[in-house]
């Protein structure tokens, strides 16, 4: 892991930059959220993905892609939880004052 | 909490710009990737002693094969492969290097190169040994068709580069170690290499030993050849030391009374048993021979030429191989010389004259007996004796002063006599020749110096 973050910072530090302003946007967004079973069915595929990739069972390249591939998002969605808290400590600063 | 549950379901449209980062890293990364780990791999191998060495990456994967040489060594090599960063799995090819039973290593010469053949326990004593090759054989080619085995003896590397040292010394054969056992054959290229090599195997490395060394000297060549225009005798090919190179040029130079010895020999070991013994009378009867040559090959002795009269041709034919040391062999293959022309008196007279002031015939010390060395002379005196078959000739035999004078008298009358009657054994009338003895009465010079005496004590031919 932190050969691979050593390798690819550039990317995993734009995937983590591309979470904090999805999660930055998402707390006013307005538009359609993913339904609780969509939901939970992505969450088991996320699971059975990290599994794969902690069983090292892909072998080769493909092996390689799903690592990365479950860093950047795994840095994306830190990126994401802490764009929204943010926002949303914002908004709660400035409620007041108004 | 809550909060973050409601949030996290509109995350969702993010991901879709993350797959084409995503995307486009895994494009972007992959090859350098690779590149530096198969880089790093190989430069954690740099210390390892691998044959056939192959590492492939796949994404962070690397397979690696490689032939080991000892099964520590092949994990050893693993585990530096598998410890490299961002490595995640190491396919393990690798295997030990087979094991050679027996293991058998050889070097064989031919006339223009050396083959280094069989096994070689690692790449550096490969290495060691195709160099030792190539510097102890100067040009000569030297062919590598040494496989990497497992399985050598201990002091394997010493043994061979030893036997490569000797191989120099083979003009062509095979040396070959099977296990701890040499072997070897071939011819050597010079005399004494045979006994050079087995010497040197003496200190072949504990464990070693000889199984078989069957490497052949070349012959021992002696020749002579005795050349009646040049009215010389060339002496060439081998003696075994000095000593005998020595006894042997004076041996020529009394038997050889008119010509001039050339002496070509070299002295080297390897001769066979009873050299001199064989030589010596070898070389006497060559200097019977009008035209001849002697070849002395190991044990066999070939003379060929012209005598001068069908008596000697005989002689020569029955009495050399008699001499011979045990295991000689001697072929003879001996003509005579067409008789010369018949000459009258006074030429008779002058080419005895001639002779006897060339070479004197010896005998042995205060006795009768006619020194060997003397057969080419009485044959060239015999020659001329058939030469004028009417003629009657004096034999007349003369001492120096020293001693009493009738011994003298009587000794000189013995010689006269058995000159006579060697020229009768050899086919001339004995009513043509009269013995007489003149002890020291008449000297050619002063019997005051050994020179003087030398003068005197002979046999002159007086034709009436």
């Amino acid at each position: 892991m932190a050969f691979l973050v050593t390798f690819h910072w550039g990317w995993l530090l734009a995937s983590l930059l591309l979470g904090l302003a999805m999660g930055w946007i998402a707390v006013v967004h307005r538009g359609q959220g993913v339904s609780k079973p969509v939901t939970r069915w992505l969450s088991v595929l996320a699971v059975a993905l990290v599994a794969a990739a902690l069983s090292r069972v892909i072998p080769g390249r493909p092996g390689y892609w799903l690592d990365l591939g479950l860093v950047m998002f795994a840095l994306y969605l830190a990126g994401c939880a802490v764009g929204s808290w943010l926002r949303d400590w914002a908004l709660s600063q400035h409620k007041p004052a108004a | 909490m809550h909060g973050l549950f409601r949030w996290s379901s509109k995350w969702w449209p993010g991901v879709i710009p993350l797959v084409v980062f995503w995307a486009v890293a895994c494009w972007t990364s992959t090859p350098p990737l690779e590149a530096d780990l198969a880089a790093r791999s190989t430069a954690a191998l740099r210390d390892t002693v691998l044959d056939k060495r192959r590492i492939a990456v796949a994404g962070r994967d690397v397979t690696f094969a490689a032939d080991a040489f000892s099964e520590d060594g092949r994990r050893s090599a693993v585990a530096s492969v598998e410890s490299v960063p961002g490595v995640r799995l190491v396919n393990d090819e690798t295997r030990l290097v087979p094991e050679a039973k027996p293991f058998v290593w050889s070097a064989e010469r031919d006339v223009v190169r050396v083959t280094l053949g069989g096994s070689s326990p690692l790449p550096a004593s490969k290495g060691k040994l195709l160099e030792a090759a190539r510097a102890g054989l100067g040009g000569v080619e030297v062919v590598d068709q040494m496989n990497l085995s497992r399985g050598a003896p201990p002091r394997f590397d010493s043994a061979a580069l030893l036997l490569l040292d000797q191989i120099g010394k083979l003009k062509d054969g095979k040396i070959t170690i099977s296990d701890t056992k040499v072997s070897l054959s071939g011819m050597a290229r010079d005399l004494g290499g045979r006994e050079a090599i087995a010497a040197a195997l003496r200190n072949l490395p504990e464990g070693f030993s000889v199984a078989a060394n069957e490497i052949k000297a070349p012959p021992y060549i002696f020749q002579a050849y005795k050349d009646p225009v040049a009215s010389s005798v060339t002496l060439s090919g081998y003696v075994p030391d000095n000593n005998v190179h020595a006894a042997l040029a004076a041996t020529a130079a009394r038997k050889f009374f008119s010509e001039k010895v050339v002496d070509n020999l070299k002295a080297s070991v390897g001769a066979p048993a009873g050299f001199s013994q064989a030589v010596v009378p070898a070389l006497g009867a060559l200097s019977r021979l009008s035209t001849g040559t002697l070849v002395v090959s190991d044990r066999e002795v070939k003379l060929s030429g012209d005598a001068f009269y069908d008596a000697a041709a005989g002689q020569i034919r029955a009495g050399l191989g008699k001499d011979f040391p045990q295991g000689w062999q001697f072929k003879a293959d001996i003509s005579v010389k067409p008789a010369a022309a018949p000459v009258d008196a006074t030429v008779c007279q002058q080419l005895f004259a001639d002779l006897l002031a060339k070479g004197k015939i010896r005998f042995e010390s205060g006795r009768d007996t006619i020194n060997p060395d003397s057969a080419g002379l009485l044959d060239r005196l015999i020659e001329t004796a058939l030469r004028c078959p009417t003629v009657n000739i004096e034999i007349a035999g003369h001492t120096d002063a020293d001693g009493e004078d009738g011994f003298n008298q009587a000794l000189s009358e013995k010689r006269a006599q058995a000159v006579i009657d060697y020229l009768v054994k050899a086919g001339l009338p004995a009513n043509r020749f009269t013995a007489m003895g003149y002890g020291s009465s008449q000297p050619l010079a002063g019997n005051d110096t050994d020179e003087g005496k030398a003068q005197n004590r002979r046999i002159d031919f007086v034709v009436r």
